[in-house]
């Protein structure tokens, strides 16, 4: 089974997008180098605003037929097909494969509230095309809507990207609570909660120390840390410059941050492993 | 925009990464394995170059050249069908009817009159059939072809049963399955024309024409020939006809196993199968002629071949009658002057013209009894010559 990895979490700009699109990237080009027999990763941008889209692509001009709109509007049968023919390559990396997001999914999520089904619409069709991926990365926006609830059905493993002024127990453990009912609630005992990611950590700052301690000696979370991603301004640079941060300055502090969490993230792959 | 050296850094980064990875075990991630998955029926393609064919010769073609859907290339092979059974008063609505029904006595009787199209489809929605009730199939054996985002497998065996799962998804009610279908995934590169020509061999109901098109496949293969990824016309198999495996002795034996283990003999009489016009060839092959009954049929002009052709099929001539029917005719190419496409006689008779003087009119008629052996045939004949030769002499004026 690919490992399908959904970046979540219900608050805005916490660095979902950008730790998105940098894993896929970052898993793509070492299992290449590695000389893996396939090293193709497939991004999922299921937020209407269509950022991961944008910088990973350089459009943002998807609509109702070629982006995942298309993929939840088709009838069943044909959902992985049209699925497969609305993925289209990164500009950043051959292997980099893209299921672009479009505004119309606003719209998508209204229109299917009321339909049977309406939950799986992603993860059904995609389960009939993923053997063809080493490794699929959902974007999700910053809601517990049905696009996000469609996401996480669709995922083996999420990761809740956190920025240290979130640390709040409470605020973690309602995200993560949320997953839970996703896995009982749609009785999908493959989704698990994979990783906290901190973002954003910025070491000058005590409050960030304080809470990243504190998240570090709790008995739950404390084990779930899978990397800390110091604030840096060259991942507003290359966002700004639709690259990636490996790309835009592959020596920045937090480009060796997601090198390491991209080794952590592959070896969970080949390994099967948690 | 960042300095271009960076993609160059941006690679020492991840490469840093990897070799961590790979630390103590440098082989982990190389799995060139073969798989088996369920893939996407949309995704799997038969080889356009399989010399083994299921679809019609025009339906081939045309799914080929992307004309044709494989839900529309069913569906005018269904078409086809209902036409030919409503002519023989069989008319059927839902593709199902096609199976025998074990209640009719009449059924055995019918199973012989079955055109090759009828039979085909009937085998397929048998398949289909079979293949709903075990609620799977055998593997079919793909080649991966996939290239940047399009995904793409060509099938090297089990065209058949891709197009019966075709015909069960969208012509067989009651049908709930996924669209899938399970497949071992070769690499490409590791794909083989000499897998599957063994493959193709090994199995029965090979046609003798689909064997010739293999052998041409096999022999173009390995004197370095790029097979083409699109249906290829028969002049393509043809280019073969200039090739032997004496140009080629290290492969000898491979080509011979791979044909399912002929003689040499036997597969250069295959191989001239592909001098049967194109006509000819599609006949041939969609009525599965044999290569016993083939074979004196390419020492003919080619322009008599499709007649010969369904000639054999109509009357179900035999080897013996066919050969009588070659020989004993006027029809036979002239070795020395292909280009031309006069028939031998006339060339021959030509050539007579011009030794005339040599002639004596008694020695003419001595032959001719020789060869008649009655006067009244014999005048016959000369009759009928004197009046070509007034015709030949008027076409000369106009000409
Ligand atoms: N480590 C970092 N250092 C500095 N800036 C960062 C970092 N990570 C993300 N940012 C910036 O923060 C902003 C929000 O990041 P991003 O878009 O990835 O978050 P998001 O969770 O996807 O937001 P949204 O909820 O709106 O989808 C962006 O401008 C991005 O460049
Ligand atoms: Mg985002």
């Amino acid at each position: 089974m690919t490992r399908t990895f959904v970046l979540t979490n219900h608050k805005g700009g916490v660095g979902k997008s950008t730790s998105a699109t940098t894993i896929a990237l970052g898993i793509a080009g070492v299992l290449r180098r590695a000389g893996a027999s396939n090293s193709r990763v497939l991004l999922i941008d299921t937020d209407s605003q269509g950022h991961a889209t944008l910088v990973t692509t350089g459009r943002n001009d998807f609509g109702a037929e070629d982006s995942l709109y298309a993929v939840l509007a088709a009838d069943r049968p044909n959902a992985a097909q049209v699925l497969s023919q609305c993925i289209v390559q990164s500009t950043w990396d051959p292997d980099l494969h893209v299921l672009p997001a479009s505004p119309m999914l606003e719209g998508a999520e209204r229109e299917l509230m009321r339909v049977a089904g309406a939950p799986y619409r992603l993860a059904d069709p995609l389960s009939r095309i993923s053997s063809h991926y080493a490794a699929i990365v959902i974007d999700t926006r910053p809601s517990f809507s049905l696009m996000t609830e469609m996401g996480l059905i669709a995922a083996t493993d999420a990761i809740v990207p956190v920025e240290p002024r979130y640390l709040e127990t409470i605020g973690l453990m309602s995200v993560m609570s949320k997953i839970n009912d996703i896995r009982e609630g749609w009785r999908h005992p493959n989704l698990r909660i994979s990783g906290i990611l901190v973002t954003k950590m910025d070491k000058r700052v005590r409050g960030h120390n304080h809470l990243l301690d504190e998240l570090k000696g709790h008995s739950v979370l404390g084990k779930l840390l899978i990397g800390v991603i110091p604030a840096n301004e060259a991942v507003s640079y290359a966002h700004h410059n639709h690259v990636s941060v490996f790309n835009y300055d592959p020596k920045a502090p937090a480009s060796r941050a997601y090198a390491q969490l991209v080794g952590t993230l592959v070896r969970r792959i080949s390994k099967g492993g948690s | 925009m960042p300095p271009k050296h960076n993609s160059r850094r941006m690679d020492e980064l991840l490469a840093s990464v990897t070799e961590d990875l790979l630390e103590g075990d440098p082989q982990h991630f190389q799995d060139n394995s073969i798989r088996v998955e369920r893939i996407l029926l949309e995704m799997v393609r038969p080889d356009p170059v399989q010399p083994r064919r299921v679809l019609p010769e025009q339906l081939h073609l045309a799914f080929h050249s992307s004309r044709l859907t494989p839900t529309q290339a069913l569906k005018e092979l269904v078409h086809l069908v209902q036409v030919a059974a409503r002519q023989r008063g069989r008319p059927f609505n839902n593709v199902l009817e096609l199976l025998p029904n074990s209640d009719d006595e009449t059924n055995d009787e019918q199973d012989t009159k079955l055109s090759p199209e009828e039979q085909l489809l009937r085998d397929l929605v048998n398949l289909a059939v079979t293949i709903r009730d075990d609620g799977q199939v055998n593997p079919l054996t793909v080649v991966d072809m996939s290239e940047g985002v399009t995904r793409q497998f060509r099938i090297e065996t089990g065209e058949r049963r891709y197009w019966a799962t075709w015909l069960l998804r969208d012509f067989i009610p009651s049908y709930d399955g996924d669209g899938m279908i399970p497949c071992i995934i070769i690499p490409s590169d590791r794909s083989s024309v000499f897998r599957q020509a063994k493959e193709n061999t090994a199995r029965s109901g090979l046609s003798a024409i689909a064997m010739a098109r293999q052998a041409a496949l096999l022999l173009l293969t390995v004197h370095g020939y790029q097979i083409p990824d699109s249906a290829v016309p028969n002049d393509f198999y043809r280019q073969a006809l200039e090739l032997d495996l004496r140009g080629k002795r290290e492969y000898t034996d491979t080509i011979l196993t791979a044909m399912g283990g002929v003689e040499k003999a036997q597969f250069s009489r295959i191989k001239s199968l592909l001098k049967l016009s194109d006509e000819s060839m599609e006949l041939a092959d969609r009525h599965n002629i044999e290569e016993f009954r083939l074979r004196h049929v390419v020492s003919v002009s080619t322009e008599y071949h499709a007649e010969i052709l369904r000639q054999i099929i109509d009357f179900n001539l035999t080897a013996k009658q066919v050969k009588e029917l070659c020989e004993g005719s006027d029809l036979h190419v002239d070795e020395e002057n292909p280009s031309e496409k006069l028939p031998t006689v006339a060339v021959k008779m030509a050539k007579v013209t011009q030794s005339v003087s040599t002639l004596t009119a008694q020695d003419l008629a001595r032959a001719l009894m020789l060869q008649e052996a009655d006067p009244a045939i014999a005048r016959a004949r000369l009759q009928a010559l004197q009046k070509l030769i007034v015709e030949a002499e008027r076409l000369l004026v106009s000409e």
